[in-house]
């Protein structure tokens, strides 16, 4: 976190008015999608999310990947890497994804043309086209439905959807703010795995190769990595206790959620727009 | 007094489920407004214990047995749940990492507030207040993460200060920083005791730190019973030997002073502070001449009742021995994190260890003293060819090969544990050296009784006792008859006691011809016990030399770590210029008999 000595005057001013989140670790924080309720970004594309799922088709998936990376690179001003990484990774999985999910595909119940073009084979089993199309077409369906969810995942950070649930949805803020502390756990527990394996190592386990070997490995790491989480776990909970959490019904939102005009107005309209886009290309 | 305590214990006894008797048993006291009290005794006396009882954490969240009344504010603990009472204490852990939960700075400080449903303006008023006390305010949109472990504790103590209790309690709050952190925390904890406007119960072992800010000790005996309460100063002078004799931690100075007192020397009261010291020495006349490295007489500020070094006994069997020599070459070693692109976190060092050394690698946190230490005994990959130990490139060694020449024990004994009992995690590694099955066993029984492990080999390694852990993570460590040992910061966290136990364990190994190294922060540690001193600064070794050599000189302070408290003590010295180089409490002149 160096450089941000910068960014300081412009949080004090956020405090103060206390509009947006003062939670600016990650993730970029700008462009009108931001601004959004998060959980507006969430409900938007469910729709769509369901039809992408029981559509058939190469054409409806890729309308709904092109969809929300519009969106995205309208309405965040994502960085450059980011704006890179979308553009070439998606095609770029969506090929090899094309791969890992025809070989798969039972030839039996292809047909048409495609099934005499052969890609590659070994031995006397041969790939394709019309598998390797099946097969793209379910990656694009995965991509589709990452997509979407991206819309969400890469313009609000975690703390924003707890305070959108506690506030916009009342699911209770025990639950919601626990979830949260959880979360930081992960790259805690992360880096004791690596200190686990290393000290594993030392201590001569690493013999022998096969699934066999590396299942007594791993159940060899779990135990000293669970007893470590259990006992940071407790310390944890005892924290929290001593600083009044779960004392009251309520507490005290420092930061508002509010549901605007403009959310419903975002779910409106995306909705409608997926429902044209569904409308052209289902079937097709 | 007219104002009323803000805590009262009348009686109180707490039992941890499945313990036999309870720990603290039958303690009574009370805590003025502004008061700054500190609790003392030895481990397992239930010090810490006692803390939680403050705020109703006992009983309501740990499970255990609370006898007698503890009342905050006038409220019975019992009556009032966790979350009443934290209106009148706030809590500071040990482990500042296991008290963060939100992901920045200024929400971590807003979160107990928010939880009491204060006003949000308010909320942030205190929030600033806090932050701006503790030093962190201009670091408020940061993770938490990404401040060090002194800054983390800080901060934990501005999350206290937010909750706007006139009681703040800290249980062991410096126990996992290095003396930089230590030294933060203290700078913050002094002035809040100044400003009087919190009661401070702090639970510490590190007296040197806190004996200056307190303004009354609480003192515990090993069943948990309250045995002495009074004025700080005072009590700590005229009762030491009764507080040593309990197992109590004193600061070092006063130990000083006690061993020169029982030499003869007339000082008058015990000095606290190194400060004290140097002024009660330099009042004196004349001081008999310190003792010289050579001598036989043993002392530390651990064990500071001075003994002889005993006879070298027989150096257990091994099977690549050179009683003389070097051990480990390293040259021209630099040492990168996470894979090739990582960023090098040891440069271009050279060092040579000789048989039989206790070497120490000191430097502050990122110095790279364990990264060093990682790749001197294969645990991390250093380039081809600039590592040696015993002939063998210890990270391409076999595991087997390497395992004969250095064992390395990690900071948690805990992670290195891969059998369901303790004679399996012995046996584990006689069998990878291609033992039959007697001689494996008999190997495995003599490590038993050598760690003093024999009657709990049946025992998961889990369910030991902390010190038990640590003892087995070196029996497997040497179990191949390794010749050399590394430690990395094996005293972290750890109370003096069990720190004291397992040093002493090292010394003996040494003292049988084991190779030793540690890494640590802790420089009292290094002058009483290690022989030679590697200093380190930002991936660098700026120094190796004979400790008392290196203490003595400037590169100490060039590493950006403080002199042990005894060499503060005798540096500046006016009148006394040969005990400028004192820095261990071997050193001290003992009375002619006085050591056994």
């Amino acid at each position: 976190m160096s450089g941000t000595a910068g960014a300081h005057p412009a949080t004090g001013a956020r405090l103060t008015t206390g509009t947006a989140p003062a939670t600016g670790t990650n993730g970029p924080r700008r462009g009108p999608l931001a601004t959004l309720n998060p959980l507006a970004k969430l409900a938007a594309p469910l729709p769509a999310m369901l039809v992408v799922v029981f559509s058939r088709d190469m054409l409806l998936p890729l309308a709904f990947i092109v969809l929300p990376l519009l969106v995205l690179l309208l309405g965040a001003r994502l960085p450059g890497r980011v704006v890179a990484a979308l553009l070439v990774g998606t095609p770029l999985a969506a090929a090899v994804l094309g791969v890992s999910f025809g070989v798969w595909v039972d030839p039996a119940g292809l047909s048409g043309p495609a099934t005499a073009t052969v890609l590659f084979s070994i031995g006397g089993w041969s790939f394709t086209l019309a598998a390797y199309l099946v097969g793209f077409t379910t990656g694009l369906r995965i991509l589709a439905i990452l997509m979407l969810s991206l819309m969400a995942g890469m313009t609000s950070a975690g703390p924003e959807f707890v305070r959108a649930m506690v506030q916009n949805l009342r699911v209770p803020y025990r639950i919601g703010y626990t979830a949260l502390a959880a979360l930081r756990f992960v790259p805690r527990f992360g880096h004791e795995l690596e200190i686990i394996r290393a000290a594993h190592r030392v201590r001569g386990t690493v013999r022998g190769r096969g699934p066999i070997a590396a299942t007594r490995r791993a159940l060899g790491t779990a135990v000293p990595l669970l007893a470590s989480a259990i006992r940071h776990a407790e310390r944890v909970a005892l924290a929290m206790d001593a600083r009044a959490f779960g004392a009251h019904a309520t507490r005290t939102e420092r930061v508002q959620s509010p549901w605007r005009r403009r959310d419903t107005l975002f779910v409106a309209g995306f909705v409608s727009v997926s429902a044209v886009i569904a409308w052209l290309t289902w079937g097709r | 007094m007219s104002t009323p305590p803000i805590i009262e214990l009348d009686r109180v006894s707490i039992r941890h489920e499945g313990a036999a008797r309870p720990t603290p048993a039958g303690v009574s006291f009370e805590v003025a407004p502004g008061e700054v009290v500190l609790i003392l005794g030895p481990s397992g006396c239930g010090k810490s214990t006692l803390a939680l009882a403050l705020d109703g954490l006992v009983p309501h969240a740990v499970p255990a047995e609370l006898e007698g009344t503890v009342r905050v504010a006038g409220l019975d603990s019992r009556e009032h749940p966790v979350g009443v009472l934290s209106e009148h204490v706030a809590m500071v852990f040990q482990d500042p990492d296991a008290q963060i939960v939100t992901g920045t700075v200024l929400d971590e400080v807003c979160f107990a507030p928010e939880n009491q449903l204060v006003e949000a303006s308010e909320v942030l008023a205190r929030a600033e207040r806090a932050l701006k006390l503790v030093g962190l305010w201009d670091r408020r949109a940061e993770n938490p993460d990404t401040l060090s472990g002194g800054g983390r504790q800080r901060l934990a103590i501005a999350c206290a200060l937010a909750m706007a209790a006139p009681v703040l309690v800290l249980d062991e709050p410096t126990a996992n920083l290095d003396p930089a952190g230590i030294d933060e925390v203290y700078a913050v904890l002094r002035e809040l005791a100044d400003d009087d406007d919190h009661a401070i119960v702090l639970v510490e072992h590190n007296l040197d730190a806190a004996v200056d800010l307190v303004d009354r000790v609480i003192v515990l005996d090993a069943a948990g019973r309250l045995v002495i309460d009074g004025p700080a100063r005072q009590t700590l002078q005229a009762r030491a030997d009764e507080l040593a004799a309990l197992g109590v931690w004193l600061p070092v100075s006063t130990l000083a002073a006690m061993r020169l007192r029982d030499a003869g020397v007339p000082i008058g009261p015990l000095p606290l502070t190194p400060a004290d010291l140097a002024a009660a020495l330099d009042a004196l006349p004349s001081l008999p001449a310190p003792l010289s490295a050579s001598s036989p007489v043993r002392s530390t500020a651990l064990t500071p009742a001075p003994s002889l070094t005993p006879a070298p006994s027989l150096a257990p069997p091994s099977a690549i021995q050179e009683r003389s020599g070097t051990v480990i070459v390293a040259h021209g070693l630099s040492v990168r994190r996470g894979g090739r692109r990582g960023p090098v976190v040891v440069h271009d060092v050279d060092l040579e260890v000789a048989a039989g050394e206790f070497l120490a690698i000191v430097g502050t946190n990122g110095a790279g003293k364990t990264s060093l230490l990682q790749a001197l005994a294969g645990v991390v990959q250093a380039p081809r060819g600039t590592v040696d130990v015993l002939g063998v490139d210890p990270a391409r060694a076999d595991v087997r090969e390497r395992a004969r020449r250095i064992g390395f024990v990690f900071q948690n004994p805990e992670h290195q544990f891969i059998a369901g009992s303790v004679r399996d995690e012995l046996e584990q590694g006689l069998r990878l050296q291609g033992l039959d099955d007697a001689e494996v066993t008999a190997s495995a029984d003599r490590m038993l009784r050598r760690f003093g492990l024999d009657e709990l080999a049946e025992q998961h390694p889990f369910l030991l006792s902390g010190g038990q852990k640590r003892r087995l993570s070196v029996g497997t460590a040497l179990v191949a008859g390794a010749p050399v040992l590394a430690l990395d910061e094996p005293t972290f966290g750890q109370d003096r006691a069990r720190a004291a136990e397992l040093l002493d364990m090292l010394r003996s190994l040494n003292d049988e011809g084991t190779t030793v190294l540690v890494v640590t922060h802790d420089l009292q540690l290094v002058a009483d016990y290690a022989t030679r001193l590697a200093v380190m600064r930002g991936g660098r070794l700026l120094g190796v030399g004979p400790t008392a050599e290196l203490l003595a000189g400037p590169l100490i302070e060039q590493a950006g770590l403080r002199h042990p408290p005894l060499a503060r003590a005798t540096r500046g010295l006016e009148h006394h210029p040969e005990w400028h180089t004192v820095t261990r409490m071997s050193q001290l002149p003992v009375a002619a008999g006085g050591a056994r």
